[in-house]
């Protein structure tokens, strides 16, 4: 999978690189609007990462020329600018996602898989790890075949953790993808959720199923 | 009166009016004396024509001769004219049939005037001097009474006519002046901070409407140059703190991930972690508000049932209140939608949920009303702490007041309320503190207007529903 990554900021630049790198992405870095029209009419990526302040432009302007000339690719902006009216207006303009500054690295590879798995969905209906069994059709959970209840969050925050097992979610995803707003990341809202969570399905407690990163967020081990 | 067209319609029409009458008047006083000296005219041919028939003798003829040869001439004429004729000293010695016994009133050292004979009416006289004889000419005056009675009439009908017109075409060229101003002002209604690039057109013409509207152009540029500041300012500050802050977090995030630091590193990492999401909260609180006050936010407003959206809220709500042992308990009254924005009011009440938990006792209960009438809807957040003296009722919506006890660890921005309170009056409605009932506890009051537009929608949904 091969990535291109625009962003004047150097140091981001690369760590975003390095993270992407390890997870064994291809990556090309480049810095300006100009570079960046260059290297997509050279090369072909699979996913775009888009910096909106580059020195020579807006991000804006180049997704929306892209978008004209047919260009179909997933385009995932990053930005400073969280105003709800800037989201809005990069998704008009053809963005399929947005992520605002500060991010996590975890938050930009969750989005980045999610993106490049879109492409090649395959909607699955019974989600299976960890002796968990999530039926999303008849919306019943069992742990080793015992029958468990969920309310309705609850089940949605399962899903989410089954759906990438192992990897980190962040506090903002889960958020946005339960919630559909990060307003909830001030509260511990999240946390009861997750304490709840765990106290209906860890039934050894020394062997928990999920991992609370501080300041970040949840892992399903 | 309210408007300015039909205020100039008002004074342009009497104006008119009043112009017309004065020129009718003047009128009237130039056609009655056109028609006296007519009259004058009239009597003076009489005269002519008695003295035509008199003869150059009269002098030496005997009374009789006189009599008759005046007789012979105004027999014909005693309709219309009333003649005396006297001799000085000796009285009259001639008057017309028609006077019967009456005479004509002689007034002294005039000649033409108006005299009021009983039975016959009013006269035009004049006095004619022959050697020897006076002769008094009289013609009726009623003819001229009549065309000049004639001729008010005509003019009153005229002048309602024209004050009706008058006020028509006074309108019409009002409105027509005026255009220019309606136009102005409907483009003035239509910049707001979304389109402030929009200006009022300005006429191709020089003259005082378009001096306006390059006046309020002008201002336009200004306010959206301040404008474009505060947008600029808030959108540089945001990317000159956010993408270092950006850099810290994925540095503190890849010493965690390597899993080379001993426990009491980690921890501080962790806690490194915590407080760069604390910054980055605060920013984007400080960003909303400077946005909010330049009116730069614009909502995502629907319309939404509030008994829908206070029972999604109420999953959650009742999660938290049961997580610290206290409870939970919305109630709502009234149905129909109102527009607002579902994720502000949804930060709104989170934010009042989480002061009310804080300040709760374990066991306490929080209770969130909502009542949904058809101008307004009511949400009061009611907790059972120890409640706020009244001088803090409003203070606590200012930014950075604490006054939760149990904030003093910092965990909060202070900006809390304030963003409640900005939400709100995006929302044009408005958000007060006040004692619980029995003077215990707080209640947290807001109040978002039902739109006319929500209540038509409503209408429509309701249809939807029941088909």
């Amino acid at each position: 999978m091969k990535i291109l990554v625009v962003e004047d900021q150097k140091r981001l630049a690369n760590l975003v690189k390095q993270g992407l790198t390890e997870r064994a992405y291809t990556v090309t870095t480049v810095s300006t609007c100009a570079q960046a029209r260059d290297t997509v009419c050279e090369d072909k990526f699979d996913l775009i990462i888009l910096d909106l302040g580059l020195p020579d432009g807006d991000g804006l302007d180049l997704l929306r020329e892209w978008r004209r000339s047919g260009f179909k690719e997933p385009v995932l902006i990053l930005s400073a600018r969280d105003a709800v009216q800037d989201r809005i207006k990069g998704l008009d303009f053809g963005a399929d996602d947005y992520l605002p500054k500060p991010f996590s690295l975890e938050e930009l590879l969750a989005r980045v898989r999610s993106q490049l798995r879109r492409q090649s969905d395959v909607k699955e209906t019974v989600l299976e790890c960890r002796g968990i069994r999530l039926d999303l059709l008849h919306h019943t959970a069992q742990v080793h075949g015992q029958q468990i209840d969920l309310t309705r969050r609850e089940f949605a925050l399962l899903e989410i953790f089954m759906q990438s097992p192992g990897r980190i979610l962040t506090r903002t995803y889960i958020s946005e993808k339960i919630w559909a707003s990060h307003f909830e990341v001030d509260t511990n809202l999240l946390d009861v959720y997750m304490s709840r969570l765990r106290a209906k399905l860890e039934t050894n407690p020394d062997k928990p199923l999920f991992k609370t990163i501080r300041g970040v967020g949840y892992q399903l081990l | 009166m309210r408007s300015i067209s039909a205020r100039l319609a008002v004074w342009y029409a009497l104006a008119a009016t009043l112009t017309l009458a004065c020129l009718f008047v003047v009128g009237y006083q130039l056609l009655q004396t056109h028609l006296i000296n007519g009259l004058d005219l009239l009597n003076s041919a009489e005269f002519e024509q008695i003295k035509a028939h008199l003869g150059d003798d009269y002098m030496t003829q005997s009374k009789r001769v006189i009599d008759e040869r005046i007789r012979e001439t105004t027999e014909f004429s005693s309709v219309l004219f009333y003649i005396e004729i006297a001799v000085p000293k000796r009285g009259t010695i001639f008057a017309s049939r028609n006077l019967q016994t009456l005479s004509i009133p002689d007034i002294p050292g005039q000649h033409r005037y108006d005299a009021e004979i009983p039975k016959i009416g009013e006269l035009r006289v004049a006095e004619f001097v022959l050697p020897s004889l006076d002769i008094t000419i009289a013609t009726p005056l009623n003819p001229v009474r009549e065309v000049m009675e004639g001729y008010v009439e005509v003019c009153a009908w005229l002048l309602a006519a024209m004050l009706g017109a008058s006020v028509l075409i006074g309108f019409g060229l009002s409105r027509l002046a005026l255009r220019p101003i309606r136009l102005m002002r409907e483009a003035a209604n239509r910049i707001r901070s979304d389109n402030l690039s929009e200006r009022i057109p300005v006429m191709q013409v020089q003259d005082e409407v378009s001096d306006l509207a390059r006046l309020l152009n002008q201002m336009f540029d200004r306010l959206e140059s301040a404008f474009n500041q505060v947008r600029n300012f808030t959108a540089e500050a945001s990317h000159e703190l956010k993408t270092p802050l950006t850099l810290v977090r994925l540095q503190a995030e890849k010493l965690l991930v390597g899993g080379t630091l001993s426990a009491p590193n980690e921890e501080a990492v962790q806690m490194q972690l915590e407080e760069l999401a604390r910054v980055n909260q605060i920013i984007d609180e400080m960003l909303f508000l400077s946005r909010a006050e330049a009116r730069a936010i614009t909502l995502q407003s629907k319309h939404n049932d509030p008994e829908r959206f206070l029972k999604s809220f109420s999953l959650d709500a009742r999660v938290l209140a049961e997580h610290g042992g206290q409870h939970f308990l919305a109630l709502h009254e009234g149905a129909g939608s109102v527009s607002f924005d579902e994720n502000r009011i949804r930060q709104v009440l989170l934010n009042l949920l989480a002061n009310a938990l804080a300040v709760s006792p374990p066991g306490g209960q929080v209770t969130v009303r909502s009542r949904l009438n058809t101008t307004e809807w009511q949400v009061t957040v009611e907790d059972q702490g120890p409640g706020l003296p009244a001088d803090q009722h409003l203070r606590i919506f200012n930014r950075f007041v604490r006054v939760n006890p149990r904030d003093t660890d910092g965990s909060g921005s202070g900006l809390g309320l304030a963003i409640c309170q900005s939400i709100i009056l995006l929302h044009h409605g408005y958000i007060v503190a006040e004692n619980g009932a029995e003077g215990r506890g707080l209640k947290v009051v807001f109040t978002i207007p039902v739109t006319p537009a929500a209540t038509t929608a409503t209408l429509g949904d309701s249809r939807q529903e029941s088909r």
